[in-house]
């Protein structure tokens, strides 16, 4: 045996290139519908999970999809948001705790979080580092983002810029990390967590600067109205805030009208929960869905796409497989001479045919383990790339 | 011998530690729950939280003594333990500014002006702010001392039952008898404090601090206000400022939060003006607690009504 | 008659009587009517292009079966063995040189040598094997060459692999096919050198086709195939 393993690995090693080609063609149409299923089952998962792990989602009547991944992974697509109230009239209900959620921004592709303390203990998160954030301009970063950006307590973080060349538009906020989460394996890891109104401060529609009242502030002030100072657009507005400053931090707007993007409802049983989606059912602004519902929804079509794509890859495989049997018996031909010799010297039929057949082997095998290799390495990698994706 | 009495020993004591285990659960063994812990903002929602729920809560109430609770400014760790709170109980009303740019979960906090901030009162006085010419105001803010206004710290006093009730509803029997005590109070201040006020009619009063419109309002005080310290000496222009008030306003008595300065108290002398304390107790007083100190407060407001 | 046995000792490493062979579909005949070829003798067969020199080889090494006859090799009936036995036979008695060379082009000069260990299960390849083919290539001169792959070797150098190779097993006969016909005056002598010094070492029969004259003197005797085709009879030389 040692022999014929020997012979076979001599041909294929000599012959790398022709090797390669059939271990990688063979290799690629056993790996990519495993592959595929992998991802496939590792997406199921982790929708599943997070979805099955969030009662119910309230949001402005527009796709429920973009709105479950928006809140669920924090995607950069974002719903229509709704006013900040939607929260307070969960919560007037009594069928249900109410947690806002405004994803919007972004600080170096991570998302941004606008939300409150008690997101955390309702997702199981704890600290790692740190402490909770305490005040407006703190923020609480995952595990992942603390790890790829090698942040820790004390470090800060800077809000990308909505757009970047509009010069009127939304400025960076420097925040400071109050503190590292530990890892959940969720897309918690991967976002930067903000207080609600820090959120908004981001957006720019609170903001804190130089009190206008003050004896310094001439260069600021437009005019005086009465008790009112009108300031002119001079007035600079501070890029981070700081224990100096944080007093200066105001909003403009009734914050019952500062924008959301979800509220996670989480109602303490099945008869409150019934109660609360019975009244949305007819709200013509809000919708209050179930977010299993809309996944299973969503993995439905995924499911329809993965077999129709499967059964395309089939076919192409079995062109592939073809090409490789007439590869194999072309080869056959070109070591004619090789097999007369063998023949000649007194070699046994069996053993010719061993040497011949273990070429062919140990090419399937290579490509099989080859095909394996990347299933194993697909469903390592999985769970970080479908989080990409729908975090995309 | 020995051996049989370390072994009646041995068999007490594990009698006696059989017995200890059930000590704590005569009810029939469910272990005790553990007592929740409230975190409030200003001394009169630590008393009425302290009343209401007795023994069974720790009501904490961190700002030092001495400090004024509505501009107290916690840091972080102070922020940390609110927030690992049980309860937070929040006066409402922009009370406590801090609360605003802090990150504290929605569900542990109960503002307990809540049921009545259709009739908060607006500060005057404030500078607002806009940007460009059609930019939105800042908010000129509210007064804050809603307690003064007894029906009103009922009513936050009923808020902090309710909340303590829904955290605890094993005894809701407990807080509702000891809420309806300390309701009976607070609006047996009330009443008497309508009934001096009755009194007082329209008589001009001067409030060195504008802390007392709640307290105007519900009583029907005619109170025009000066922003003065206890412990400052007017200056001339401040001095001036009381007499432009006193011409159109002439008031004879001068209401102070805190025990003034003596030389104060001279000069308002001589402007004909008397001196008293009614102390909002916003912090924890130096002697007698909420109930006491608002009983001797309109006790001083009354010798106003009686004095001609 | 009684036939004789397989394993009879003989003086002849070949015998060959009543040889009649024809390929299927062709005019060409072969009719060996007796040869003997005595033990340690090296002989050479000389005669035109399809005199059957090449074909004979086969038969003698039981590569193809006669129609008519019989061929003996070191006592052994070829014939009288089947496919599989005649292959054992052949890989451990008999040592074949070929005009192409024809060497393994994926090995490497001391694999092709150690080739014959490789391709039959009933020899063994363990380390004094391999300590044999490395100095029978010191032998030939090219045990410096041991790892390097056939395609960067001289025609010489080739032909000298693959006399290794055939010498490997320590055959009774060596049976050597134009061994010297690829190659240029200097090298064809000098292989032809090594083919008679390593088979006289051995004690080995040898028997090489060749078509060149100039080199038929240093055999102990020449075997004309005209004698052998197309004819009813042949006469022994």
């Amino acid at each position: 045996m040692t022999d014929l393993l020997y012979m076979s690995w001599r041909y294929v090693a000599y012959h790398w290139m022709k090797s390669v080609i059939l271990v990688a063609a063979i290799a690629l149409i056993v790996f990519i519908p495993a592959g595929l299923r992998v991802l496939v089952h590792q997406g199921e998962i982790q929708l599943r999970a997070r979805a099955q792990a969030t009662p119910l989602l309230l949001g402005s009547r527009d796709s429920p999809l973009e709105l479950a991944l928006n809140a669920l992974y924090f995607s950069a697509d974002r719903p229509e948001t709704m006013d900040f109230s939607a929260t307070s009239d969960i919560t007037a209900s009594g069928l249900a705790d109410a947690i806002p959620v405004y994803v919007r921004f972004r600080s170096q592709g991570d998302p941004i979080v606008g939300t409150t303390i008690d997101y955390f203990p309702f997702r199981g998160l704890e600290l790692a580092a740190g402490r909770q954030m305490a005040t407006l301009g703190e923020c609480v970063v995952g595990a992942a983002v603390a790890a790829d950006r090698g942040l820790a307590p004390g470090d800060h973080v800077i809000s990308s810029p909505a757009t970047f060349f509009d010069l009127a538009g939304v400025y960076p906020l420097k925040m400071r990390v109050a503190g590292v989460l530990a890892s959940s394996d969720s897309p918690d890891d991967h976002a930067i967590f903000v207080d609600l109104k820090t959120a908004w401060i981001i957006e720019g529609l609170g903001h804190g600067h130089q009190d206008l009242a003050q004896a310094g502030a001439g260069a600021e002030i437009l005019r005086r109205d009465g008790s009112n100072i009108v300031g002119n657009a001079a007035v600079r507005e501070y890029q981070e805030i700081t224990p100096d400053n944080i007093g200066s931090f105001h909003f403009h707007r009734d914050m019952a009208t500062l924008p959301i993007t979800a509220v996670i409802a989480v109602p303490p049983d099945r008869k409150s929960r019934t109660l609360l989606l019975g009244r949305y059912q007819s709200d013509q602004r809000r919708q209050l869905l179930s977010p299993i519902e809309v996944v299973d929804t969503l993995l439905a079509t995924v499911f329809s796409v993965e077999n129709v794509v499967v059964a395309a890859l089939a076919a192409v495989g079995f062109a592939t497989l073809a090409l490789v049997v007439l590869v194999f018996m072309l080869s056959l031909r070109l070591r004619r001479g090789e097999i007369a010799t063998m023949s000649r010297i007194g070699g046994s039929r069996a053993r010719i045919a061993s040497i011949l057949g273990m070429e062919m082997a140990g090419v399937l095998v290579m490509a099989l383990v080859t095909a394996g290799v990347l299933t194993l390495a697909t469903g390592q990698l999985a769970p970080e790339v479908v989080r990409m994706v729908l975090s995309r | 011998m020995r051996m049989t009495l370390a072994m009646a020993m041995i068999t007490l004591g594990l009698l006696e530690a059989g017995c200890d285990r059930h000590a704590g659960s005569a009810d029939g063994g469910a272990p005790p729950e553990k007592r929740p812990v409230v975190y409030v903002v200003n001394y009169p929602l630590q008393y009425f939280a302290q009343r209401i729920a007795g023994d069974r809560a720790q009501v904490r109430f961190p700002v030092p003594a001495g400090r004024d609770p509505a501009s107290w400014l916690p840091a972080p760790d102070r922020i940390a333990e609110f927030q690992s709170a049980d309860l937070i109980v929040l006066n409402g009303a922009g009370y406590a500014k801090w609360v605003e740019t802090a990150s504290l979960p929605p569900s542990k906090v109960v503002n307990t002006s809540a049921s009545f901030s259709d009739a908060y009162i607006e500060a005057t006085g404030t500078m607002t702010h806009s940007h460009g010419p059609a930019g939105a105001h800042t908010h000129a803010g509210t007064a804050v001392t809603t307690w003064i206004d007894f029906r009103q710290a009922a009513a936050q006093a009923q808020a902090i039952g309710d909340a303590l009730t829904a955290l605890r509803p094993g005894q809701a029997d407990l807080v509702g008898a000891n809420l309806g005590a300390l309701r009976d109070d607070l609006l047996g201040l009330d009443a008497r404090m309508k009934e001096i006020a009755r009194r007082i009619g329209d008589t001009p009063l001067i409030a060195s601090h504008p802390v007392y419109q709640y307290w105007a309002r519900r009583y029907g005080l005619n109170v025009r206000t000066v922003t003065w310290e206890p412990d400052v000496v007017p200056d001339a222009e401040a001095l001036g400022e009381l007499k432009s008030i006193l011409t159109g306003h002439p008031a004879r008595v001068m209401i102070w939060e805190g025990e003034p300065d003596s030389r104060s108290v001279e000069l308002l002398g001589s402007f004909g003006l008397a001196s008293m304390v009614f102390n909002p107790c916003g912090n924890v007083p130096q002697r007698g607690d909420f109930l006491t100190v608002m009983r001797q407060n309109i006790a001083d407001i009354e010798r106003v009504g009686a004095s001609p | 008659m009684t036939p004789p046995s397989q394993t009879q000792q003989s003086d002849a490493m070949i015998r060959i009587t009543g040889l009649r062979f024809r390929y299927r579909g062709s005019d060409f005949r072969l009719h060996v009517p007796d040869l003997e070829i005595d033990r340690g003798a090296s002989v050479a067969f000389t005669g035109p292009s399809g005199s059957g020199k090449t074909t004979l080889v086969n038969l003698i090494a039981g590569i193809c079966t006669p129609g008519d006859g019989r061929i003996t090799v070191d006592g052994v009936d070829v014939h009288a063995l089947g496919d599989s036995a005649r292959r054992r036979f052949r890989i451990r008695n008999l040592g074949l040189v070929f005009q192409e060379f024809e060497l393994i082009e994926y090995l490497d000069v001391l694999d092709n040598i150690l080739l014959p260990y490789r391709i039959a299960s009933e020899l063994k390849l363990d380390p004094s094997i391999r300590r044999r083919a490395v100095e029978l290539a010191d032998t030939v001169a090219i045990g410096d060459k041991l790892r390097r792959f056939v395609r960067r070797l001289s025609h010489g150098e080739r032909q000298r692999v693959a006399l290794c190779r055939a010498l490997l097993t320590r055959p009774g006969l060596v049976l050597a096919d134009e061994p010297t016909g690829n190659l240029d005056p200097a090298n064809k002598l000098h292989v032809l050198d090594l083919l008679f010094d390593c088979a006289r070492e051995a004690g080995a029969t040898l028997v090489v086709i060749t078509h060149d004259h100039d080199l038929l003197h240093r055999f102990d005797r020449v075997v004309d195939f005209r004698q052998f085709h197309d004819t009813p009879e042949a006469s022994p030389a």
